[in-house]
């Protein structure tokens, strides 16, 4: 591992070199709302490096919230089918990822590409990609990523990673590309006690997380220990089950969900010719687990907040993902219509094992 | 297919393969047998699958669902038995001999039968649940000198809702199969036996010991033939059935099927009643 | 940055949202996160809107038929048809049922055709006169015919009553800000017949005998009078009328409205002094196809103005608009009786300063409601113009068959055009700039995402396109100069420009000089004039069960949200969803309780005949908790009940959500 320096003024350089063989993305602010997005930058001087984390999961580069995946077209007088896969294999560099949007994003990739089967689509996105990650040096009001194990700085995972020092901002490479990247820059080098201001600052930052968050620290390891051996009552279960609202929401903004639904969508003016749709989909949905027939093994709605909870807390997740579902962003408290964040499900099942 | 990641361990993963229908016949009401074959040769002489396993059908211009695979792995022609339930079953039974279909997998675990190897074999089966079964059943009786007794216990509605009548003749009068049916309401001209098809196992005196069974029908049915096998003896872990899920992908990556921790399309969708058990859901 | 703000265009909540645009294409949604209504929060139809705006499933082509099949024509051709069929007319003869989903500037202009290109009356929603009800009781008590409150207030009300409304489904962000209240200390109050989802979320549920809403309205205003918890002098400083309204509660003794309702004396009692001694209160009820009828909100009304709830920080009686832009509707002037911003047509000097800004005479003969005039056997209705219709139509299906000419406009497929001589596209919403007024009045302004595909018309160039061809040349350049001549004709949106919308979050009106920022409530302080009790009847017909007919049948269709089936169905998630209960129950389900089912015989999904004085109908069996003993809740989209068996009930349906049926129901 190298490390450099870059004065403030410059690092807009990096997402500069970056463009000229990637597609950038980064967080961006919205000027007539002021939400940050995480979104493809056309004009890389748009990405901010100082924007609160993003509205939106960056796994939307990776894993598009709908996506055509192939299109296919069946002659019927010839009697022959055209199929054509349709993915997307520019190279992408993401500049400015928060730690927690990374670990969310490794999640993402054990899944997709680590198990029996490689998501080729997934794989297109994935292939190729530049990423730099910003240590947050201050929590955003949601944030529990001290919870999860996921911030405020990332530990592995990036090619580049970003400390705003004040004056000037560490560069920590992380990869080979990212070494070679970095050192193609002609920056500084830095030292140890670069690092040991890095780390006062990390310090610093976890030092002012919300009580909530650093009081459920121990906690969501014992709920989450509940979670997976099947200790919280029904009671629980069910009075989170009320107050969902079947939105989608948590699912969509949650960085590490990746459920999706896959559906032919027919061209009017051609029968037998379709688009292959890919898009994001929730187990809080009532369809979701419905087979055609009738058959609904997961039907009520305490059920399904069940399984979603189960994936986020529970142990066995981690053969899947090396760590636990949840990265601790905090994006599911923000859109839900109910009161059933991920903080706060910790906090109704900590308050049965204190009852 | 220039993306070489499309078969993976000799699996059609992403892309469906074009496949054709060859011949179509009616089972019963709402239930047709559809024999396909690929039509690309090179990618149809490696298409090898084993019994239990499912794959990806789709009906071009309406979509894709699953499907398990009644044929045996060996010598038997390859062919899907499908029932309308919705908009996509009811697309493909408007299909013709000579249209083109999709086709991606073969997908899931299927049966080990490694591990069957010497051991009696009971299957029961109701109504449509013998599709599923199907395969595994003509293997046994391919390799019948492997096993002890073989017995299939069929249970339908009525007469008419038997399946695989002519299959099931054969199996009749196959040396050292004991085949069993029954039906829970009679027609005219019906001989047989009447009654769950629980009810047939004092006449065909299950084995226990030494016995593995498989179960496939729908909720009331299992649940009532795994209570009798217990209550006889035979323990969970000896007891296999196939699960059925809302599918998407088959490969295990879209989680529709996810049943307590694990996914049908890759953990299934063959489980024993022992895991069952643990999965937590419901049937 | 590839993200455009606009507005969602399901329900009247107007959340905002963010669309991501891909090669001309609708490719995402995302919730905006410091809108004032919404506050980073969608629905399921909300999150998936893009699937919608994505559907191939549109109209792109003008079609026109004689006898035969459709076939393809020019605009130009369609157009003409169009124009030379409605000339053949009296102006009698021909409406317009205009469409709660279509922006103001098309309302507005579709508003103007009607009556200076073609010279009728005859235009009105196609949602009937729910939301109407509401707005007449609002403007005679309060002169604003609005919702009285707002949904930034909900958080700061102490006491919430939702009555009748399942409006955690129908508007789920408000349902959700309503929960949000109760989480934070709210007295949240459900009134209902049927347990829904806001009702377990609430701090107290008043399960009331179906029908028997205005009585248990009722009930409680009579204890805040008799136990003296309002304010006299109030009442006196503010308020008018109030003996009128006081004269209903000597009708019926307490006994007689416990029986009557369901309801105990001490739930009664608490829920009335948690309403009189909360600071601030407010109360919501449907206001769509199936809202409350005019007499229970009048009563609702009345009770809030009794205690003193109405025109202060934290108040407001709420109507909610199922559909997008129902309240634009109303404020574009989509009735035979009303212009714009709910000002009467038979005010002289309101038609003298329309007549001079359109330049010619506004027609004199009265206008009819259309869904009226279909009902209507003798009814002179030839020639209809309908647009964006949603499926609700198919009640009058028999009579649109017997028109003479149908013309449809809209941009989905639509099973409505199967009806029509004529079919015109319009671009989508996100094809143009355009504004949409929320349930709280709040006008939003949705900028234009994509470019229309080749040859569609935006809905303001398509009339002012019919307008030009029939010989009156409307002169706008762009559609922001629809707004411009709106804000000329109504005093509620004089300060409205998309200038002033463009960039922010929609501004509440009325929107004037004395109010540059728009009107977040009503403001009794502002009023400048008493509130009146609205006149309600002191006639209490509760449907009653017997011996013959033991069950209350309970009509409804929020549940479900049926009226947007037809958008719904060119989505997939969304469809696989709403459609999800029909799968069950394909041929529809009458839902009565666990010991209702034991009763009868019957299980789940088991086939049942339901029997009323007036006929029968066969459905399925849905056993639920969510109703009680001797009551029944059918859907309003059962096809079979549309058509058939609730057509002989019209006089009962005319109450909208407490529109109930003494019924029978058997084992088949």
């Amino acid at each position: 591992m190298t490390m450099f320096l870059i004065k403030k003024s410059d690092v807009g350089k990096i997402a500069e070199e970056l463009a000229r063989d990637h597609q950038v993305y980064g967080p961006m602010i919205e000027k007539g709302s002021g939400q940050t997005f995480f979104d493809r930058a056309d004009d890389v001087s748009e990405i901010s490096l100082s924007a609160p984390i993003p509205s939106n999961p960056p796994k939307s580069v990776v894993f598009p919230q709908m996506e055509r995946v192939l299109a296919y077209e069946y002659d019927r007088p010839k009697n022959s089918v055209k199929i054509e896969p349709d993915y997307k294999v520019e190279p992408k560099a993401l500049v400015g990822l928060r730690p927690c949007d990374l670990a969310g994003m490794l999640c993402l990739d054990r899944f997709f590409m680590g198990q029996e089967f490689v998501d080729e689509v997934y794989l297109a996105h994935r292939k190729k990609m530049f990423i730099v990650t910003n240590t947050c040096v201050a929590p955003f009001k949601q944030c529990f990523c001290v919870c999860t194990d996921s911030g405020p700085a990332a530990s592995e995972g990036y090619d580049l990673n970003l400390t705003d020092l004040g004056d000037e901002f560490l560069v920590e490479t992380g990869s080979e590309k990212g070494a070679v990247f970095a050192a193609g820059l002609g920056l500084a080098a830095a030292d140890d006690s670069h690092l040991a201001r890095k780390k006062k600052i990390v310090d610093k930052s976890i030092s002012l997380f919300e009580d909530i968050a650093v009081d459920s620290k121990a906690w969501i390891s014992r709920v989450m220990n509940r979670v997976t051996t099947g200790f919280v009552k029904e009671e629980v279960w069910e009075y989170i089950g009320d107050q969902c609202f079947e939105c989608g929401a948590c699912s969509f903004v949650c960085p590490s969900c990746s459920c999706f639904n896959i559906a032919d969508v027919t061209n009017p003016e051609c029968e037998g010719c379709a688009d292959r749709l890919r898009s994001w989909d929730s187990c809080s949905y009532e369809g979701y687990s419905r087979m055609a027939g009738g058959h609904n093994p997961r039907k009520p709605v305490e059920d399904r907040r069940n399984k979603r909870f189960f994936c986020k807390l529970s142990y066995s997740q981690m053969k899947k993902y090396l760590r636990p579902g949840c990265v601790g962003c905090g994006r599911c408290a923000w859109v839900c219509p109910g009161d059933i964040g991920l903080p706060n499900v910790v906090t109704y099942v900590r308050r049965e094992i204190t009852r | 297919m220039s993306q070489v990641l499309n078969i993976q361990d000799g699996k059609i993963v992403t892309v469906p393969e074009v496949a054709t229908i060859e011949e179509i016949r009616d089972e019963i009401r709402e239930v047709k047998t559809f024999y396909l074959s690929i039509d690309n040769r090179e990618i149809w002489s490696g298409f090898k699958y084993k019994s239990g396993q499912f794959i990806m059908l789709t009906v071009f211009g309406s979509g894709e669902f699953a499907v398990s695979l009644p044929p045996s792995p060996e010598n038997d022609r390859f062919h899907i038995t499908v029932r309308t339930v919705g908009k996509v079953t009811s697309a493909l039974h408007a299909l013709k001999p000579g249209d083109k279909v999709g086709i991606r997998g073969p997908f899931g675990n299927g049966f080990p039968f490694e591990e069957f190897k010497g051991k009696n074999l009971v299957y029961v089966a109701g109504g449509i649940g013998l599709i599923p079964l199907r395969s595994s059943i003509v293997h046994a009786l391919q390799h019948k000198k492997d096993f002890g007794r073989v017995l299939v216990l069929h249970g339908a509605r009525t007469p008419d809702d038997l399946m695989y009548k002519e299959n099931l003749k054969e199996w009749q009068s196959f040396e050292g199969f004991e085949t069993y049916i029954t039906v829970d309401v009679s027609t005219p001209g019906w001989t047989g036996e009447t009654g769950f098809v629980h009810t047939l196992f004092d006449k065909a005196n299950l084995p226990i010991d030494n016995t593995v069974a498989f179960v496939c029908g729908p909720p009331v049915m299992f649940n009532t033939v795994i209570g009798e096998l217990m209550k006889r003896g035979l323990s969970d872990e000896n007891i296999y059935s196939t699960l059925e899920r809302h599918m998407k992908c088959g490969v295990g990556k879209c989680q529709h099927c996810a049943v307590g921790r694990t996914l049908v399309c890759t953990d299934g969708p063959v489980y024993t009643y022992r895991q069952i058990k643990t999965l937590g859901e419901e049937i | 940055m590839n993200q455009k703000p606009g507005v969602c265009t399901f329900c009247g909540t107007g959340c905002g949202h963010f669309i991501g645009v891909e090669n001309n294409r609708i490719a995402r949604v995302y919730p905006s996160q410091n809108h004032p209504v919404s506050k980073g929060r969608l629905c399921v139809r909300g999150w998936n809107i893009h699937e919608l705006l994505d559907t191939p499933d549109r109209i792109k082509k003008p079609l026109i038929r004689s006898d035969g099949p459709f076939v393809e024509a020019s605009c130009d051709e369609a157009v003409g048809r169009l124009i030379d069929s409605l000339k053949k007319y009296p102006p009698e003869s021909i409406g317009f049922l205009a469409s709660p989903r279509s922006s103001n500037e098309e309302q507005y202009l579709l508003m103007k055709l009607a009556r200076s290109v073609f010279g009728t009356n005859n235009i009105c929603l196609d949602s009937e006169s729910g939301h109407r009800a509401s707005l007449n009781v609002l403007h005679a008590g309060t002169g604003m015919a609005g919702m009285l409150g707002s949904i930034e207030e909900i958080c700061g009300a102490e006491f919430i009553l939702v009555a009748g409304i399942d409006i955690t489904r129908q508007n789920p962000i408000i349902g959700s800000e309503i929960h949000m209240a109760a989480r934070a200390g709210a007295m949240v109050v459900t009134m209902d017949s049927r347990r829904t989802q806001i009702a377990r979320l609430s701090k107290k549920f008043l399960q009331v005998r179906p029908g028997a809403n205005k009585l248990a309205v009722l009930a409680l205003a009579k204890t805040i009078y008799e136990e003296n918890l309002h304010d006299p002098s109030f009442l006196e400083a503010h308020t008018e009328g109030f003996e009128g309204f006081r004269r209903a509660f000597g009708k019926l003794s307490e006994n007689e409205l416990y029986e009557k309702t369901g309801l105990k004396a001490d739930e009664i009692k608490t829920v009335a002094r948690h309403l009189a001694r909360a600071k601030s209160a407010m109360v919501f009820f449907s206001s769509g196809i199936s809202g409350l009828d005019e007499d229970t909100i009048g009563y609702i009304y009345n009770l809030f103005l009794l205690a003193g709830k109405i025109g202060k920080e934290g108040c407001g009686v709420n109507p909610i608009a199922g559909l997008n832009n129902l309240q634009g509707g109303y404020d574009m002037g989509l009735a035979p009786d009303l212009l714009t911003g709910f000002q009467p047509l038979a005010d002289a000097a309101t038609a003298k300063k329309f007549e001079k800004e359109w330049g010619t005479a506004l027609p004199s003969s009265p206008g009819k409601p259309i869904y009226r005039s279909l009902a209507d056997q003798a009814s002179e209705l030839k020639a209809l113009v309908v647009v964006d219709h949603d499926e609700g139509i198919v009640r009058y299906a028999d009579a649109i068959k017997k028109l003479d000419f149908v013309a449809y406009i809209g941009a989905f497929k639509n099973p409505f055009a199967e009806y029509a001589h004529v079919v015109l596209p319009i671009a989508t919403y996100v094809q143009e700039d355009a504004t949409f007024t929320n349930a709280e009045r709040r006008i939003q302004l949705s900028t234009k995402k994509i470019e229309p595909e080749d040859g569609l018309l935006p809905g303001w160039k398509l009339y002012s396109m019919i307008a030009a061809k029939a010989g009156r040349a409307w002169k706008y350049a762009k559609v922001s100069e629809v707004m411009d001549e709106i804000a000329r004709l109504t005093p509620a949106y004089a300060g409205v420009t998309h200038a002033k919308l463009a960039g922010g979050f929609g501004l509440q009106w009325p929107v004037d000089d004395k109010n540059p920022g728009g009107t977040r409530r009503f403001d009794l302080a502002k009023a400048g004039r008493k509130l009146a009790f609205y006149g309600v009847s002191d006639v209490f017909e509760a449907p009653s069960a017997d011996d013959r007919f033991p069950f209350l049948l309970m009509v409804g269709k929020a549940q479900h949200f049926w009226h947007q089936n037809n958008l719904m169905k060119k989505t997939h998630i969304p469809m696989r969803e709403y459609n999800a209960t029909l799968m069950d129950y394909p041929e529809g389900y009458v839902e009565i309780c666990p010991q209702s089912a034991k009763e009868i015989g019957v299980r789940d999904r088991w086939p049942v005949r339901v029997v009323s004085p007036h006929g029968e109908m066969r459905v399925s069996a849905r056993v639920s908790d969510d109703v009680s003993p001797n009551t029944a809740y059918a859907p309003y989209f059962v096809q079979e009940m549309i058509s058939r068996f609730l057509l002989g009930h019209t006089e009962v349906l005319r109450q909208g959500e407490d529109a109930t049926i003494p019924v029978r129901i058997e084992k088949v």
